[in-house]
């Protein structure tokens, strides 16, 4: 592998009201590597601290201990130099704005002039389908394609990495699998490295090189499981390898909470 | 509409001698006290001093216009201290849990207590060259009515955004002052439509009663004074101000309603 990891983990941990009766330990000893071009999810339950690992990550959490890097940077620089772009599960378009006022949004933050603005975002809007919506308001198109321009948005700047938390999760079930074949053909023709936060094990299996589990009280990473079927199509859904990874999570899934279970026993 | 209904009371009243089973009507059907809706018109086009050119019309027209123009600039400094205050307030939650609580007393202090001590001090006031004029205070005082709902109403609105679009800002490495022009100010727009015509229809008021205690002429406050000492002679003179002063505030209410539709054509229905 050339050049450094797109993201390196080392020993991160994130507690909440530190020292407080209400103490929670989101992240506890958190090694995770990244390498340039994987497509990682983070899959667990409610509270398993897949959300705050993203943000840590992201530096919008500060973490209590332990080191990030991102592209060989501290977290905080690669923030200030648009090493990476976000997606969250509302697409959360700026509904004054027209949809290329949205994805050009970044460039304006960047300081890039009108033209390249202009000339970029009219090519983003191409990558994501949807060419002839550049001049509607957000509110006026439906779920699917507001959160498709949420990641053109997120792929305006180029940055080398995606943080995606949970970004299909409001969309319905037919939508939300034409996404996930969206989002693969676009991250093979623009070879991005995303972390993907995920609730649904099938998406976690469709879209990723690698699987990362994990469970909670207190947050952390109990299994990675790679998975390794090729180039996916609609067939891929089908496929026989495909059902036995989601065994495979889900197994890994259950293993992680009843060892949470049964430390909760212990601990009486 | 009104017009029906006032003449149709007083008609009431005449018919009944203002008593209706022994209890006296709550409001006088003479005509001293309510002039018929066709005299009240009437007035308008009577000299407003005997045997002089001009009308009474003319003097409610021009009193309104001079009391338009304070109101308006008194909406004005009103909202650019409103949104100064709200600003610094969402800037600083230090500044907003020691203001906030005299934000909210500065309205609890009558106007009318107020008014003849700021135009007491602004009679001694001198910036540089230029003298403290009397209807600065009452601008001051418009001002000081109208700028209450537009500091709360955009505090509200530019504490408004979700907590995921603050997050997209901070990973886009925004600055305060980014985020504060390119989202907490659109995302305050709606917030702040209403508070805007709440300041406004306080402005007129706070205008027209500053007027009185300050004092200033020239107004349709000062006229609606006047008017009420001459009533004795020509009640329905006073009702001539009196409708001065309803459409100065409707032509007020019209502007802010203008302002809204050119900044909300773009924006969901459903949101506003």
């Amino acid at each position: 592998m050339s050049g450094p990891a797109a993201v390196e983990c080392r020993g991160v941990c994130k507690i909440f009201n530190q020292g407080k009766p209400n103490q929670v330990d989101a992240l506890i000893d958190v090694d995770l590597t990244v390498e340039a071009g994987e497509f990682v999810s983070l899959i667990g339950p409610s509270g398993c601290g897949k959300s705050t690992l993203l943000r840590v990550i992201a530096d919008l959490l500060p973490p209590s201990g332990g080191s990030i890097a991102v592209n060989g940077k501290t977290a905080r620089q690669a923030r200030l130099d648009f090493d990476y772009g976000m997606a969250f599960q509302q697409a959360g378009l700026f509904e004054w704005r027209k949809v290329i006022k949205n994805i050009e949004l970044p460039m304006e933050l960047r300081g890039w002039d009108r033209s390249k603005r202009s000339a970029r975002s009219r090519e983003m809007l191409e990558l994501v389908k949807l060419p002839e919506f550049g001049d509607n308001y957000p509110w006026e198109l439906s779920g699917g394609m507001q959160q498709r321009i949420a990641i053109a948005r997120a792929l305006a700047v180029d940055p080398p990495l995606l943080l995606m938390d949970e970004p299909f999760g409001a969309l319905d079930e037919m939508t939300r699998e034409h996404m996930q074949a969206e989002l693969t053909r676009i991250c093979a023709s623009t070879h991005k490295t995303v972390v993907f936060v995920t609730h649904s094990i099938p998406e976690a299996v469709y879209l990723s090189n690698r699987v990362v589990v994990m469970s909670p009280r207190p947050g952390r990473i109990t299994t990675v499981i790679n998975v390794d079927l090729g180039e996916r199509s609609e067939d891929t859904r089908e496929d026989g390898e495909f059902f036995k990874k989601i065994t495979e999570v889900r197994e890994a899934l259950r293993g992680g909470e009843l060892g949470a279970t049964a430390r909760g026993i212990e601990d009486r | 509409m009104f017009a029906a209904l006032w003449e149709a009371y007083k008609a009431f009243g005449r018919a009944v001698d203002d008593h209706v089973f022994g209890w006296r009507l709550p409001a006088h059907t003479d005509d001293a006290s309510m002039p018929h809706i066709s005299t009240i018109l009437g007035s308008f086009s009577k000299a407003e001093v005997r045997g002089r050119p001009g009308t009474v019309g003319g003097a409610v027209l021009s009193g309104s216009w001079f009391t338009l123009r304070l109101a308006v600039t008194g909406l004005i400094v009103g909202f650019v201290v409103g949104m100064a205050l709200a600003i610094i307030m969402c800037r600083f939650t230090l500044v907003r849990r020691a203001w906030l609580p005299y934000v909210v007393l500065s309205q609890t202090v009558p106007l009318i207590a107020l008014a003849p001590l700021i135009v007491g001090w602004g009679n001694r006031l001198k910036i540089g060259s230029v003298h403290w004029q009397p209807w600065m205070s009452v601008t001051g005082m418009s001002a000081y009515l109208a700028f209450f709902p537009i500091a709360v109403g955009a505090l509200r609105g530019l504490q408004s955004p979700k907590e995921q679009s603050l997050e997209l800002m901070d990973s886009y490495a925004a600055s305060w002052t980014q985020t504060l022009l390119k989202l907490r100010l659109p995302a305050a727009v709606p917030y702040l439509l209403p508070a805007v015509k709440l300041g406004a229809a306080a402005a007129v008021v706070g205008a027209i009663v500053a007027e009185l205690s300050a004092g200033v002429s020239g107004g349709v406050g000062r006229l609606i004074l006047d008017y009420f000492q001459k009533a004795t002679g020509d009640p329905a003179r006073v009702f001539t101000a009196f409708i001065g002063a309803a459409v100065l505030g409707l032509v007020v209410a019209a502007g802010v309603n203008g302002l809204e539709l050119v900044l909300t054509r773009h924006r969901p229905k459903a949101a506003l």
